[in-house]
């Protein structure tokens, strides 16, 4: 303890120069909050690279499509170490889980999900091991964090939507109201409106991004209240096969897991992280790798809508491709104003376009979606 | 109308493994053993159930599998608590932990695989097309008929109108007197405890064969609790607990029709619902019962290990 009541001026200068000795010492304190330095080279047979999974990776969805990153990761560099941990729970278990992760070397730890400080709490302390959190929202300089353009193919999904559905009621089985799935759900409906005016979506949120039971329960609900369309953002397959047993429409996330539910299934919003994965962990390798960047990988690139089912009509089929590929070709935006929030107020002016990063922090509704405002 | 028949036609199969559960806890703590290692044995069974329906697809070898499990691990805890008289309350939770653990282990590479085969829908004749009721009692798969109306009418009868059934209380109740009246206490004890054991783990099978229908990590999520609490607010009747497991069927399903009606109530407050359920369930009992002079009391040796030695 530093005694300031009785501090005379010779402790005065020694703690003064204590401070100036630490700080040069401690280089960090000094030093602008990106710096656009690399992290130094590794050699690919010293390389440890961890991956963090928020559930199993036998469940054929998001996780099961980080692990074939992963995988594809492992074909180009055989000779590197790999780290798996999957179900990494929420909890002081997280920080432990990538703590051990660098001490067993780690140069490069990617999580598959967003776990905020209890990763910042890890990636403050080991400056040299690069950090890459899915749907995060920090940088720094070993902090990067990487999301998917999903506003895009969901909006294909909804004219879809908008087509298929006769009574014109959306379902929406909803994890959190995080903004993935204020993103997600205002999305579709804006896709669903341009073919369909009247129609709204209805969520329920069950808590959690993996609980069949909850999701199936949610979906048996919502049919039950009329909906005629599922859509949802779950990592399994449970209202898709609600959707097949009561003869409705579902769309669903992650993977194509049309066998759930062949009659029902319309298409799912596709993730491909192979590519990305490769090519981050090659310059981490090569000594390229800087923190600090927000990657939003865009449809066609990571993210996009899947083959259409079995039962989707070709014209249905054919008008929703057509809006994919103005987006695609044209650079159609569709999230442009006027935008008027559940309460009716204007949040996107006329004529403003929503920019990437606003689609990716959307923490309000449209008008139309219920059940998510907190 | 169809609000009703929505809510009932989830709640009869959401309450089905509470009920299933909670009649195996009847059993056991009739003969004076409180089994807290129901959340174990679900997590056993439910594992049990999904790992033998994808070496052969049947869901009744499934469920049969999951009971025999049940039975060996309700022997081991029997073994424990009856025979070498240990406390009842560590072992169950020793059996918690060891039951959802071994499950998770086991059950990794299953995990989130749906279900090879499920229990198939058994649609009673006319009574099916009744209003309101029809599609909610009379078109549920055959576990829920099973669940609701065979076993514990099996058990209810075997407890009230039968000997034998008297001296299974009896041992409950006084193991000391039933001991002096010729009754093999240990015995008795031994079996049903196995046997409630069985069920409970049954009820982890109907959970991944029935209703979810798939096996993953927390999948139990608790019930193995509630289904311990349903027992106390039962009565310690079989009926009372198939009663109490409806009724939690319900106002689970309620928190999710709320939210597809859009009722103006926060959805972390509607799933708050089954717990503050469990919490009511505990509480009402105590001075409920009493006033309305029901006998509902707990089997006065229950938790109580039996030296004979010690009498």
């Amino acid at each position: 303890m530093i005694d300031f009541k009785n501090m005379d001026r010779r402790r005065f200068m020694g703690l003064a120069g204590m401070t100036a000795a630490s700080s040069l010492i401690l280089p960090q304190f000094g030093r602008p909050a990106f710096g656009a330095t690399p992290l130094a080279a590794v050699k690919e047979e010293d390389a440890v690279i961890g991956f963090g999974h928020v559930g199993p990776i036998s469940d054929e969805g998001w996780t099961w499509s980080h692990h074939q990153g992963l995988e594809a990761v492992k074909a180009a560099f055989p000779k590197a170490k790999y780290l798996e941990v999957e179900n990494v729970p929420f909890s002081a278990d997280c920080t432990r889980i990538y703590r051990q992760m660098v001490s067993d070397g780690a140069n490069m730890i990617i999580s598959t999900s967003n776990y905020g400080d209890l990763i910042y709490e890890v990636s403050d302390r080991a400056t040299d091991v690069a950090f890459m959190e899915c749907d995060g929202h920090r940088k720094a300089d070993n902090l990067s964090y990487y999301y998917i353009q999903h506003w895009f193919p969901t909006y294909v999904a909804g004219v879809a939507a908008g087509l298929l559905s006769k009574t014109g009621k959306l379902g929406y089985v909803a994890s959190f109201p995080v903004p993935a799935v204020f993103c997600g759900t205002n999305a579709f409906l804006m896709g669903a409106r341009t073919v369909n005016p009247e129609a709204t979506l209805q969520t329920v949120v069950i808590n959690s991004w993996f609980d069949p039971q909850g999701a199936k329960q949610a979906g048996t609900a919502l049919i039950d209240n009329g909906c005629d369309f599922l859509f949802g953002i779950m990592d399994e397959a449970a209202y898709l096969q609600v959707a097949q047993e009561r003869g409705v429409w579902a769309a669903m996330w992650n993977t194509d897991i049309r066998r759930y539910g062949p009659d029902a299934y319309v298409t799912s919003i596709v993730l491909d992280w192979n590519q990305y994965y490769v090519d981050q962990v090659r310059k981490r390798l090569a000594g390229e790798w800087t923190g600090g960047e927000g990657t939003l990988l865009p449809m066609g690139k990571g993210i996009d809508r899947d083959a259409w089912g079995a039962k989707v009509p070709a014209d249905v089929a054919a008008k929703a491709d057509a809006v994919r590929d103005r987006i695609l070709n044209d650079g159609f935006n569709p999230f442009v104003g006027e935008i008027k929030d559940v309460d009716g107020n204007v949040r996107v002016t006329a004529g403003e376009t929503m920019t990437p990063e606003a689609l990716y922090t959307w923490d309000w509704s449209i008008e139309g979606v219920s059940g998510l405002k907190v | 109308m169809e609000l009703i028949t929505g809510i009932l036609t989830t709640a009869v199969l959401a309450g089905g493994v509470l009920a299933l559960a909670a009649l195996g806890e009847v059993l056991a703590e009739r003969v004076g053993v409180f089994n807290l290692g129901v959340e174990g044995l679900m997590a056993l069974g439910g594992v049990t159930g999904i790992i033998a329906v994808t070496l052969y697809p049947n869901p009744f070898f499934g469920f049969v599998m999951a009971l025999l499990v049940g039975l060996g691990f309700g022997a081991l805890f029997a073994l424990a608590t009856v025979v070498f008289r240990a406390n009842q309350v560590l072992c169950g939770l020793a059996l918690t932990m060891l039951g959802s653990g071994l499950a998770v282990t086991i059950g990794k590479s299953y995990s989130g695989m749906p279900a090879k085969a499920t229990f198939e829908k058994i649609i009673v004749p006319y009574l099916s097309d009744l209003p309101i009721v029809g599609r909610a009692f009379f078109s549920q798969n055959i576990l829920v008929y099973l669940i609701y109306l065979i076993i514990p009418a099996v058990i209810s009868f075997m407890l009230f109108r039968t000997r034998h059934g008297m001296n299974v209380r009896a041992v409950g109740e006084n193991p000391a007197a039933a001991d002096s009246a010729g009754i093999p206490v240990t015995l008795i004890r031994f079996c049903y405890v196995t046997i409630g054991a069985a069920l409970g783990a049954g009820a982890g099978a109907y959970l991944t064969l029935a209703f979810v229908p798939s096996w993953s990590d927390g999948v139990v999520a608790g019930r193995g609790w509630i289904a311990v609490a349903l027992v106390i607010f039962a009565g310690y009747r079989p009926f009372g607990a198939v009663f109490g497991a409806l009724l939690f069927g319900v106002i689970t399903a309620i928190g999710y029709v709320g939210q597809a009606r859009n009722w103006p109530i926060s959805p972390t407050f509607l799933s708050m619902l089954p717990y503050l359920g469990t919490m009511l369930a505990m509480i009402l009992p105590v001075f409920l019962w009493r006033r309305l002079r029901l006998g509902f009391t707990a089997p006065a040796g229950l938790g109580v290990p039996f030296f004979r030695d010690e009498r």
